[in-house]
């Protein structure tokens, strides 16, 4: 009697240890006949900015499909995880990321469903669809551009009302009202450098309006360098700090957030993704947004604006139809008008129009096609464009910055 | 057999297979990837060989992590085990609240590094820099874990916060392994609380002694959770540790067979320390005996 407890209750214990570890993996694809059960769909998202949204347009989805359920999936610091249950070989059904390098590499590895010449794909902006074409370098789109953002700057316009400021148009006048801000005793910037990847917002704005035409195109054949390339963005981008406060890391996005919020900065440099949270910390704010300009020459200057959120499907998924289904809810017209008004972002859906007060300086430089990509998306994710930037920061240290930007893009290369 | 070794093999075959399943199966994968160029992601892969290997030496990235994290563990391994033991002589005395005060410095030990992390991550940010702003030192109102050249110090700070409360422990179970008649003869004797300390005390806990050296460089080599929650190996590269780097590049930049490889070199050179660390002290404990 004794013995076999032992035995049985070890036997019970290894198998519910095992099954706990392989529990957490499997993507719960379970083989459902198709006779009326319910199948369900893993559905991965990386913003956690857009999760209330998508838990309502879930909830609307599975209303008008009551044979399909979509588990919702959006772990903190999406992208790693999404990489190694890829490496797992275990890939979520519809898939919500960013047009970013993490698209770029999951893109060429054939892990997503080829998407060009889908019918999906005719009803959004061609400019869009190029950009992903452009980011990870393949002929094919593997992916549906959903949403795009944009990267400028942000501006309280009460302070500008106050100090009687109107929104630059070039380099110069930019410089010009940093200066007035200084004079009367406020703060034109609030960096938020504790949280490394907050210098990125401002340099892609830099970045996007002076670089060269196909920059990186000519990088990787050699063509040319980041100190050639780029000199006249690093210094620029390092003129701007002497325009922020006094501890220019010790603070984070959310501290930022709140601190904007609150009017310690007349400018904030930052994407339109940061405007709800601003919102939250203090709703009765009067923002709008205006595109860094980084040139003189105001036809030079570009608003960034890239695809901050595409939908794509799993190459291998067991369920083609149901995930189909549930990417052509999401692309319908008031589905995307839902996601982009609660998000503050634009829409790659055609006829699809954002109009929050917040943004409608935007909206002209949209339609008139002044944008161009974020720069860092081009960037390989192991350079840590991010820390090399607070590197210069701290060292004011323009050249030695872009020296060690070639360096890295080379041993990059090499990998 | 007997009955009863069959309930031990029971006991013990599961948990070895277990452990090779989950442990040191994955250890010889990563042994494999490293001679090769997976980027963690694609299907296939091909070998390279030594490449990795030969690359990981020439990487500034590296050394640099390599540099930080071994200063950072030689230095928070000689504060800590300090700290401690003065500690923990403290508690071993006979004061007033004694329990209560046993409990208290173990309690950091209890808590989540993540946790202890994000917390003192406010108070650096917010807390101490409004609270010297106050006081009118201007100079030191800044958040140390923003500055290349201080940020370490914050990592050293709240390590030895947390780290200090197990090696308590320890000293002081080996405090409580020494007889107390060998204080009363060295009292007749007339010997000072220094000698005292010198030659009694500090050699009858040798062996605790090393088995904390040992195990506090070996986990200060590692470090991570600190890294993860307090600076994210910034501002810049200050302070890139080791295992931060191989986790941060190796799943996030994609070189996973790289960092692979690195990991490789560093699992050598954790054991070639520890290896020494054990050889030195234990001979010194033989000495001392």
């Amino acid at each position: 009697m004794n013995k076999k407890w032992t035995t049985f209750s070890v036997c019970v214990l290894t198998a519910a240890s095992v099954a706990g570890c392989g529990a957490g993996g499997t993507g719960g694809a379970k083989d459902e006949s198709a006779a009326g059960k319910q199948v369900e769909i893993q559905f991965f998202q990386y913003k956690p900015e857009a999760r209330g949204t998508f838990d309502e347009l879930i909830k609307q989805f599975e209303a008008q499909n009551p044979n399909i359920k979509v588990v919702h999936n959006n772990p903190p610091d999406a992208s790693t995880v999404l990489k190694t249950n890829v490496a797992r070989g275990d890939v979520p059904d519809v898939i919500a990321i960013g047009g970013d390098n993490v698209y770029a590499s999951l893109a060429q590895s054939g892990v997503f469903a080829d998407f060009t010449g889908a019918p999906e794909l005719a009803n959004i902006q061609e400019a869009y669809v190029q950009m992903i074409k452009d980011v990870a370098g393949t002929d094919n789109a593997y992916a549906i551009p959903y949403a795009a953002n944009a990267n400028g700057v942000i501006y309280n316009k009460t302070i500008f009302k106050e100090l009687n400021l109107s929104v630059p148009k070039t380099w110069d006048e930019f410089i010009a009202i940093c200066q007035k801000i200084q004079a009367a005793g406020k703060l034109p910037f609030y960096f938020t450098f504790k949280d490394s990847w907050t210098t990125l917002p401002s340099f892609n704005a830099i970045a996007a309006s002076l670089q060269e035409d196909r920059f990186f195109e000519k990088r990787k054949a050699g063509q040319t360098t980041f100190a050639a390339g780029y000199k006249e963005i690093a210094e620029k981008y390092l003129q701007l700090m002497q325009y922020g406060q006094k501890d220019l890391f010790g603070k984070g996005y959310n501290d930022g957030n709140v601190a904007f919020a609150n009017g310690e900065s007349a400018m904030y440099l930052q994407g339109v993704w940061a405007i709800p949270e601003i919102k939250k910390a203090n709703p009765n704010i009067e923002l709008g947004v205006f595109p860094l300009p980084a040139s003189n020459d105001p036809d030079q200057n570009l608003l960034v604006s890239g695809v901050d959120l595409l939908v794509t499907m799993s190459a291998s998924t067991k369920h083609p139809e149901e995930a189909k289904k549930f990417i052509n809810f999401l692309i319908r017209a008031e589905t995307s008008k839902t996601y982009i008004d609660q998000q503050k972002s634009f829409s790659a859906v055609k006829g699809v129009v954002q109009e929050d007060a917040s943004v409608s300086d935007l909206k002209p430089v949209i339609e008139k096609g002044a944008v161009a990509d974020f720069p860092d998306h081009y960037i390989p994710s192991s350079m840590k464009l991010d820390q090399l930037l607070q590197e210069a920061i701290l060292k004011k240290d323009a050249d030695g910055f872009l020296k060690k930007m070639d360096a890295e893009w080379d041993k990059a290369q090499k990998r | 057999m007997r009955s009863s070794m069959k309930t031990y093999y029971w006991m013990v075959v599961p948990a070895v297979a277990i452990f090779f399943v989950f442990h040191t199966y994955p250890v010889l994968m990563g042994i494999f990837y490293s001679f090769t160029n997976w980027n963690g992601l694609s299907p296939d892969y091909d070998f390279v060989g030594l490449r990795n290997y030969l690359n990981v030496f020439r990487d500034g990235n590296v050394l640099d992590a390599y540099g930080f994290t071994i200063k950072f563990a030689l230095l928070t391994t000689v504060i800590v085990n300090t700290i401690s033991l003065v500690v923990a002589m403290g508690l071993n005395a006979r004061i007033r609240l004694k329990n209560f005060f046993r409990g208290v410095y173990f309690l950091p030990n209890v808590l989540s590094m993540l946790i202890i992390g994000f917390i003192f991550n406010y108070l650096f940010s917010n807390v101490f820099p409004d609270a010297f702003e106050r006081m009118g030192l201007d100079s030191l109102a800044f958040n140390i874990l923003g500055k290349e050249n201080t940020a370490w110090i914050g990592v050293v700070i709240v390590t030895v916060w947390q780290a200090t409360a197990f090696n308590i422990m320890l000293y002081l179970a080996g405090l409580q392994t020494i007889p107390s008649d060998l204080y009363e003869a060295s009292s007749l004797d007339g010997a000072g609380k220094w000698r005292e300390f010198w030659s009694i005390t500090f050699p009858m806990i040798a062996p605790f002694f090393t088995i904390n050296m040992v195990l506090a460089m070996k986990n200060f080599l590692m470090v991570f959770d600190q890294i993860v929650a307090l600076t994210g190996g910034g501002p810049g590269k200050a302070t890139m540790s080791i295992s931060y780097l191989i986790y941060t590049d190796g799943f996030q930049g994609g070189s996973f067979a790289y960092q692979s490889a690195n990991a490789v070199v560093y699992f050598i050179i954790i054991v070639f320390i520890s290896v020494i660390q054990l050889k030195f002290l234990q001979r010194r404990e033989m000495d001392l005996g």
